[in-house]
């Protein structure tokens, strides 16, 4: 290795100070974090050639390269790898896993960073003067391992019929990636030049397709999804992401294959689609019902599930606005529960008032005393109330 | 005071089909904004505060954030007028905040408007309900 190649390897770091250097990592992190959503159409000659290359580092000769619109797609063009066997030769995918784990063990130990999350507040550590690395590495790889590797890829993943070993993610790869790029352009960490190559490879693929099965002869690789929406993750101070739609498919790919996902929960389609009370009242999961009766809307909900009215009064301190208490059938509701419904005190934009819906105990039977346990007053505190915005 | 005019002092902002050209009742007593409720603090014996006090100042204090980390509901007090501890021991796990107001407070929140609270000595609880599920503890409500 001689030293022009050596500081071509790396780059000099431009501020030691460790607040600059996290301001700088998180604008890294985002730079990845936009491949990780990218719904561009993929780079098929960069993927292709950087895959090529990676067969070649195997030994083996490029592959035929078969382009698919979804993983989805991929399944049936794909074997399943074959079990190792001690002396028996290593399939291709098996060697470049051999290859990858090898790569991104020698990068980790070279940083001097751990193998597994380190669960800890990135931004906390930074300000009790914790070291650069750990602060870097959980504010980069580790928020996106969350956002990008359990959020995103996994549903997709448990969408699918089944999962076809060994696989790797393309853009969805990208949590690793984005901690190499930042500890080299922020901490001045210097990769061997052939680390340096072999990382290059991969990013490469991070930033230019979707999930890639290698296998013989043969790679399967699938495009970038036509639409990824997500909502932001309540209480993150890392622009954590979860996906999120309430109007249509969380995740779309181009031959229509869709993953349907609110809060971060998947749902079946007709969640989305045409929610019903009926398809509420079969549905065993319990999250999957409230994502349905927030779709399908409380007033509609409570009309088609023909509840039984327990009980009616007068909001405390809301004009012209009624308390309702409802029965909740116990066998779809798991222990019992009644139903509080209420009227907001403020209106909405198009001038009508909200109606929604509080689980509460069943022991109630006067809806002031339900609504008054919501607050953690007794009924007879609650009914002084004056008023309600 | 008119809702225009504590917008304007305190920088914030409600959403547009809310009426601005009112004034904001001040209310001496139980109100709830949303999923927030505003407590005389000596309607209840059960809750200790910490010694731990600050100042309100005039810009206001986010006492608690929305589910997708928006719509904050804001405490706004004239400057040195009113200060606040979340240090509160409250055995329903729904404690806020403990405000003291010597001048009329307001409570800002972009889809509730604003409301006034009288002087005096007030705890701040969120709403809670049902847990799903077989063992169902109470979940907070998030706006």
């Amino acid at each position: 290795m001689t030293a022009r190649r050596r500081r071509s390897a790396g780059s000099s770091i431009t501020s030691r100070d460790p607040f600059e250097q996290w301001s700088q990592a998180v604008q890294i992190r985002r730079e990845w974090l936009g491949h990780a959503l990218s719904t561009e159409p993929a780079d098929r000659p960069a993927t292709e050639q950087a895959i090529t290359t990676l067969y070649s580092l195997v030994h083996r000769p490029p592959p035929e390269f078969v382009w698919v619109d979804s993983p989805a797609a991929a399944l049936p063009l794909v074997e399943a790898s074959p079990s190792m066997r001690l002396g028996s030769p290593l399939s291709t995918e098996s060697e470049l896993a051999n290859h990858w784990s090898g790569l991104r063990s020698r990068l980790r130990r070279h940083a001097r960073i751990p193998q597994w999350s380190l669960m800890l507040d990135a931004l906390a550590l930074l300000r009790r003067g914790g070291p650069i690395r750990d602060v870097l590495t959980a504010g980069v790889r580790d928020v996106l391992n969350r956002t990008v590797r359990e959020s995103i890829a996994g549903p997709v993943m448990a969408a699918m019929q089944e999962r076809r070993a060994l696989l790797w993610f393309g853009q969805h790869d990208v949590d690793w990636l984005a901690n190499c790029d930042v500890l080299q352009r922020v901490d001045g960490v210097l990769w061997s030049a052939e680390d340096a190559e072999q990382l290059a490879l991969w990013s490469t693929l991070a930033r230019s397709c979707g999930w890639w099965w290698p296998r013989e002869g043969r790679c399967v690789v699938a495009e970038r999804p036509l639409a990824i929406r997500t909502e932001p993750v309540p209480g993150s101070q890392y622009d954590e992401l979860r996906l999120h739609s309430d109007d249509s498919p969380a995740v779309v790919y181009a031959d229509g294959w869709a993953v349907h996902m609110m809060h971060g929960f998947r749902v079946p389609a007709w969640v989305i689609g045409d929610p019903t009370a009926e398809r509420i009242a079969a549905e065993r999961n319990i999250e999957v019902r409230r994502c349905a009766i927030e779709r399908l809307g409380w007033p509609a909900f409570i009309e088609q599930a023909r509840l039984m009215l327990v009980s009616q009064a007068d909001d405390p301190g809301n004009p012209e606005a009624v308390l309702q208490l409802y029965d909740l059938p116990y066998d779809t509701w798991g222990a019992p529960t009644r139903l509080l419904v209420a009227i907001n005190g403020s209106v909405e934009r198009d001038g009508t008032r909200r109606q929604y819906g509080l689980r509460v105990p069943p022991w109630f039977t006067d809806p002031i005393d339900a609504a008054a346990w919501t607050y953690g007053l007794t009924g007879p505190q609650y009914a002084q109330l004056q008023r309600r915005t | 005071m008119q809702l225009a005019e504590l917008l304007d002092q305190t920088g914030l902002d409600v959403l547009d089909h809310l009426e601005r050209e009112m004034t904001v009742p001040v209310i001496d007593g139980l109100q709830a904004q949303g999923d927030l409720i505003v407590i005389p603090f000596d309607l209840l014996g059960t809750v200790e505060t910490s010694s731990y006090w600050q100042p309100v100042p005039p810009e206001g204090v986010e006492l608690v954030r929305g589910i997708a980390d928006n719509n904050p509901h804001t405490l706004v007090a004239d400057r040195e007028m009113c200060s606040w501890t979340t240090g509160v021991r409250d055995r329903t796990g729904l404690a806020v905040a403990v405000f003291d107001n010597r001048t009329p407070a307001y409570l800002i929140h972009p889809e509730h408007g604003g409301t006034g609270v009288a002087p005096g000595r007030w705890l701040v609880r969120r709403q809670q309900e049902r847990g799903a599920g077989f063992r169902p503890r109470p979940v907070l409500i998030a706006d």
